[in-house]
């Protein structure tokens, strides 16, 4: 990986972060309702996947964070609205207490509160980038939880037998909500389980954006050449509680103290920079300052927007 | 000009005419590759390819939640699920994605879904094979449901829902599968929402769906002369047609309702509420509700028959709500 990309990806995490920073501001100020699940820990899987997709891809996301939507292109402020249950987000001002971002222009297909209900609706869109005689690759996150859901067998299944161009993307972070990933899977890794689907498995360090941007890239070319799906599961770290509040007291302190520390993807992207970039600091130095004010402009736009008046619930329950 | 059809051949002349004239429309589901296990497919892989009309595994939560993806990217998938009962299996598909994709992510897509799940006892298949599952959908906001109950509103109404950008759940009746009716030529397109009075009457409006349908006009001919029954069809429950209730009732002022599903929970409740609701005035007898008993479909069908509503339930639901009943001691 070049300079540029290592960069690049630096810059593209330090935008999820900082993004999701900026909209704990407005939760604190109270603007903000509904459920938000930090992806702080996560951003170097979300950003090193998207940025091997093509434009014309699909994505589904998972519920962790919005790296996936900001890494993917979209418009950092409208995110933002949709949180703010704006007209100007992308949900029309339906909000996104449980995210129902969609950006279809950027191939972002939305997604399903009910966890796993993404995997068979990947399915059905390479089907019909088949049909259409589109070149498209999926791209489908999940959680390790969620990798538990019977949807995975049906959805893993047909893609393998149809050797639809899906990338299965497993953001294993050990834990959903305070259940561990030890006492909820029958083997050591999700990547294990694709064997049983008729793909390769691969585990990729999560913390390391480049390693997760590698296996992606491998992923999708296999998938686009008509090779089949693949399953990558991402080794990775929730930082923070499961949602905004809470207070993970099933977690021991230590391991999260040691994992914040020594496993931040931001911390070791840049450290990577610094070692292998000319002019590392002033570089990393001029993209916090971008991404700052980026992000500064990004809230202060989606803050002036305009609430919904009372007949938009009745709005777009039927075509 | 007409043709007389099975109700089973308009369902496949349906498919047919619509894989042809869209190439964005594909059927997939169980066991379709050779036809079918109700023959739905019969002849259509051969035609059309094995691209656009092909067999899924078992899986039926992956053959609705992939339709879903299909409708939102771009294509018209028919799916199907080989019964009716098993769309509780594919519920959250059904219920929280088909139903709700658009309305959930701000309108940005639609969800030009077909979904075709035989409903029904035909006699032995079971308390998972037979039921008629349509009300469970009165609290689905954003999916149409339909019950064709003949070969012209089979054709019509499968045509037009596959052109129709929602999410449709069109559930044919296994009992009606062999049974003939004159499908008019060329392309019959019936509008969703609009229900039809299969034979118009004065003294009592029997409201009826899917197989009930025929067993409501064999009541009336079997009380012509004496009570004179007006046959309203709703033809499914999404979007109901409720005007056309109400008009037929306030004319008649007698209303009997009749599905095959059971009466508790059953679709009939609704209708009922709406028509006390916005036209109790117009009542001279209290509603009555003909359905299946309040228990699972036995799977004898030596016991099936006295669970199922007959035309003699109607017909004597009909006399009581006219005022004709015959007393029990007469009937025994
Ligand atoms: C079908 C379903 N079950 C349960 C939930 C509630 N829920 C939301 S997130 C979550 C944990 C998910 O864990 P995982 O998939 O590992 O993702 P993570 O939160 O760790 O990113 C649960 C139980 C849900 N939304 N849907
Ligand atoms: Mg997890």
């Amino acid at each position: 990986m070049n300079e540029r990309q290592l960069l690049g990806l630096y810059e593209g995490i330090l935008r999820c972060m900082l993004w999701e920073q900026g909209l704990m501001s407005m939760q604190a100020e109270g603007r903000i309702s509904g459920f938000y699940h930090s992806g702080r820990g996560q951003e170097g899987v979300q950003v090193g996947a998207i940025a091997a997709m093509a434009p014309q891809d699909y994505l589904l996301y998972a519920h962790r964070g919005c790296g996936y939507m900001i890494a993917r292109g979209m418009p950092m402020e409208v995110v933002y609205s949709d949180f703010l249950g704006m007209m100007e987000g992308s949900t029309r001002g339906i909000g996104a207490g449980i995210v129902h971002i969609a950006w279809p222009s950027l191939g972002i297909l939305g997604q399903s509160g009910t966890l796993g209900g993404s995997f068979t609706i990947a399915v059905g869109a390479a089907l019909s980038a088949r049909i259409r005689k589109e070149n498209k690759v999926v791209v489908c996150f999940f959680g390790d939880g969620t990798a538990n859901r019977g949807t995975f067998h049906e959805a893993a299944n047909a893609a393998g037998v149809w050797k639809l161009p899906i990338v299965w993307l497993c953001e294993n972070n050990g834990w959903a909500v305070s259940t561990t990933f030890k006492e909820s899977c029958a083997v050591s890794s999700i990547a294990e389980r694709a064997a049983g689907y008729g793909m390769p498995g691969v585990v990729v360090d999560g913390q390391d954006s480049a390693a997760v941007h590698e296996a992606t890239r491998v992923a999708i070319e296999r998938a686009r050449s008509g090779g089949g799906p693949t399953l990558i599961e991402a080794l990775t770290c929730r930082f923070r509680g499961h949602y905004e509040g809470d207070a993970q007291e099933y977690r021991d302190r230590g391991e999260l103290d040691r994992q914040r520390k020594d496993r931040d993807p931001v911390e070791i992207m840049a450290a990577r920079i610094r070692s292998s970039v000319p002019n590392a600091e002033k570089e990393l130095e001029a993209i916090s300052e971008r991404v700052k004010s980026e992000v500064a402009g990004a809230a202060e736009k989606a803050k002036s927007g305009t609430m919904p008046p009372r007949s938009r619930i009745y709005d777009y329950v039927y075509a | 000009m007409a043709r007389a059809i099975t109700y089973s051949e308009a369902l496949t002349e349906a498919l047919a005419e619509e894989l042809d004239r869209d190439p964005t429309v594909f059927f997939m589901g169980e066991d379709i590759g050779y036809g079918g296990v109700f023959g739905f497919a019969h002849g259509l892989q051969k035609r059309f390819g094995a691209e656009r009309v092909f067999n899924t595994p078992i899986s039926e939560t992956l053959i609705v939640g992939a339709g879903v993806g299909a409708a939102i990217t771009g294509t018209r998938p028919v799916v199907e699920l080989q019964f009716a009962d098993f769309v509780a299996i594919a519920m959250d598909e059904i219920y929280n994605k088909a139903a709700k994709w658009r309305y959930m992510h701000g309108g940005q897509f639609s969800v030009p879904l077909v979904i075709l799940a035989p409903e029904g006892a035909i006699g032995g298949a079971g308390p998972e094979h037979s039921q008629c599952p349509e009300a469970l959908f009165w609290s689905a906001p954003g999916l149409y449901v339909l019950t064709p109950s003949s070969p012209a509103d089979m054709k019509g109404l499968l045509k037009s829902a596959i052109r129709d950008p929602n999410p449709v759940l069109i559930m044919p009746h296994k009992a009606l599968l062999n049974t003939s009716g004159e499908v008019p030529d060329g392309d019959h397109l019936v509008p969703l929402g609009q229900a039809a009075v299969c034979r118009a009457g004065s003294d009592v409006t029997v409201v009826a769906w899917s197989a009930m349908v025929p067993k409501a006009l064999e009541a009336a001919r079997q009380l012509k002369g004496e009570i004179d029954l007006e046959v309203v069809d709703p033809r499914g429950i999404r979007p109901f047609d409720f005007e056309a209730v109400l008009t037929s009732v306030r004319k008649t002022g007698r209303l009997v309702i009749a599905h095959e599903a059971s009466v508790v929970g059953g679709p009939g409740a609704e209708v009922a509420a709406v028509v006390a609701e916005k036209a109790i005035l117009h009542l001279e007898a209290p509603i009555r509700r003909i359905g299946a008993a309040d228990i699972p479909i036995p799977q004898s069908s030596f016991l099936e028959r006295w669970v199922i509503p007959q035309v003699d339930d109607i017909i004597n639901a009909v006399r009581e709500t006219s005022g004709k009943a015959v007393s029990a001691a007469k009937l025994a």
